[in-house]
């Protein structure tokens, strides 16, 4: 029963609530919390199949005989370990291939930085290319770099350049792009089939909301969203890129800035709790009473 | 004076000079205004050769050093790693706007030289 009941658990959170909080809009309000939300979704998720290969082997043989429920046993502690293994040896590869990428372009934009030009501004980790194309973001790792291209320092104001600062530096002081390669590790760590990119694309916009907030405090909603519009605009971004396939993201952030929109305390509350409740509740309420029933049993006793 | 600085304005020089320069020339143009040791130029050069951003030539018992790309060329080259999804979104970077698929990726670069 607890292996059919944190399967079925499992399952739900796999493919069911991901869809519906992909579409949801009220994370635009609260999406820190939201970001909790998919990590507690994710984590639970992998916790109730790990719940599955533990107990259901030992639920089907808990009446036979001693030599087939221990032959379960090992094999169910095996598959355990073999899903454990899989999604850290997925998160080695993309940290380590993130962190190769990283150092590669800091060491790049550092000896390519117009450094007279950063002088100006005054911002220790600021890197300047030269070149007319609008570029603005960050690299994460040592001391993180932002990096903005001659472009963007001419089309944006310095207010509006204060306000993209604030966001990149924003996402280098939070770490955001360890929740990136965690989601992206979990996204590859997942047999073909049954991969989603909802969480990976949901949480990327959430963590671009989280920064948008941050510098909007720093800096005004206003410039923050001018820059957002003259730099979109500047860039031929096709909206048909994967990421983004309704260039829905830009209007929600946009949205967002408007003075009609407020960020929701009792939102953040509420999704803050949820994450917490579920990464807490299965395991209480199945997998104790089951670990009781099965330790009783225990074949390697 | 930091090490990352000394590295930059050592690549400058190299980028601003018509021809591979020896140590002893990126010394000389660097030491006018500071007190600066030639074997730590020495040092720096050979760094940049192994992270592979200088090629190091021998002509005329001297080594000679000069850029691996134009500072042009290197710059397209980060706005490209820049701006490229890589296709396992490794996450590697963050960005203000987005990215560009590949094929508006090298118009966009192209067009931002010409200006």
């Amino acid at each position: 029963m607890t292996a059919f009941l944190l399967g079925a658990l499992g399952l739900l959170l796999s493919l069911v609530v991901p869809g519906i909080l992909a579409r949801a809009r009220w994370p635009d309000r609260a999406p820190a919390a939201a970001v909790l939300l998919w990590q507690a979704i994710t984590l639970t998720g992998v916790l109730c199949a790990l719940g599955v290969v533990l107990s259901a082997p030992e639920e089907l043989t808990r009446t036979s005989g001693r030599p087939i429920a221990t032959a379960a046993l090992i094999g169910a502690l095996l598959i355990a370990a073999s899903i454990v293994l899989r999604l850290l040896w997925s998160l080695y590869g993309v940290s380590k291939r993130s962190r190769a990428r990283r150092e590669k372009h800091r060491t790049l934009v550092d000896l390519l930085d117009r450094a007279e030009q950063r002088e100006e501004l005054g911002v220790e980790n600021l890197r300047v290319l030269q070149g007319a194309l609008p570029l603005a973001y960050c690299v994460a790792g040592g001391q993180g770099r932002v990096v903005l291209s001659d472009g963007v320092l001419r089309i944006l104001s310095r207010p509006e350049i204060d306000a993209v600062l604030a966001h990149e530096q924003t996402h280098l002081r939070h770490h955001h792009e360890l929740v990136m390669e965690s989601f992206t590790a979990f996204y590859r760590a997942v047999p073909r089939p049954l991969r989603s990119r909802a969480p990976l694309d949901a949480v990327h916009l959430l963590l671009e909301m989280v920064a948008d907030d941050a510098a909007s405090r720093v800096a005004g909603p206003a410039p923050l969203k001018a820059a957002l519009e003259r730099l979109t605009d500047a860039v031929p971004l096709t909206e048909d890129v994967a990421p983004d396939p309704k260039g829905d993201a830009r209007r929600r952030r946009l949205t967002r800035l408007g003075s009609s929109h407020h960020r929701s305390v009792a939102l953040d509350t509420v999704a803050a709790a949820a994450a917490l409740g579920l990464l807490v509740l299965p395991t209480v309420i199945l997998v104790v009473p089951w670990l009781h029933a099965a330790l009783d049993e225990w074949p390697l006793r | 004076m930091a090490l990352g600085d000394l590295e930059r304005e050592i690549m400058a020089r190299l980028w601003a000079a018509a021809e591979p320069l020896t140590v002893r020339q990126v010394h000389e143009a660097l030491s006018r205004d500071r007190d600066l040791a030639y074997t730590t130029v020495m040092t720096v050069l050979d760094r940049l050769a192994k992270k592979g951003v200088v090629v190091q030539q021998k002509a005329d018992r001297a080594y000679r050093y000069a850029p691996a790309q134009t500072r042009e060329e290197m710059t397209a080259s980060v706005m490209l790693d820049a701006l490229s999804a890589t296709p396992d979104q490794d996450a590697a970077l963050a960005y203000f706007v987005g990215q560009l698929p590949p094929d508006a990726l090298a118009a966009a670069i192209e067009a931002a030289r010409k200006k």
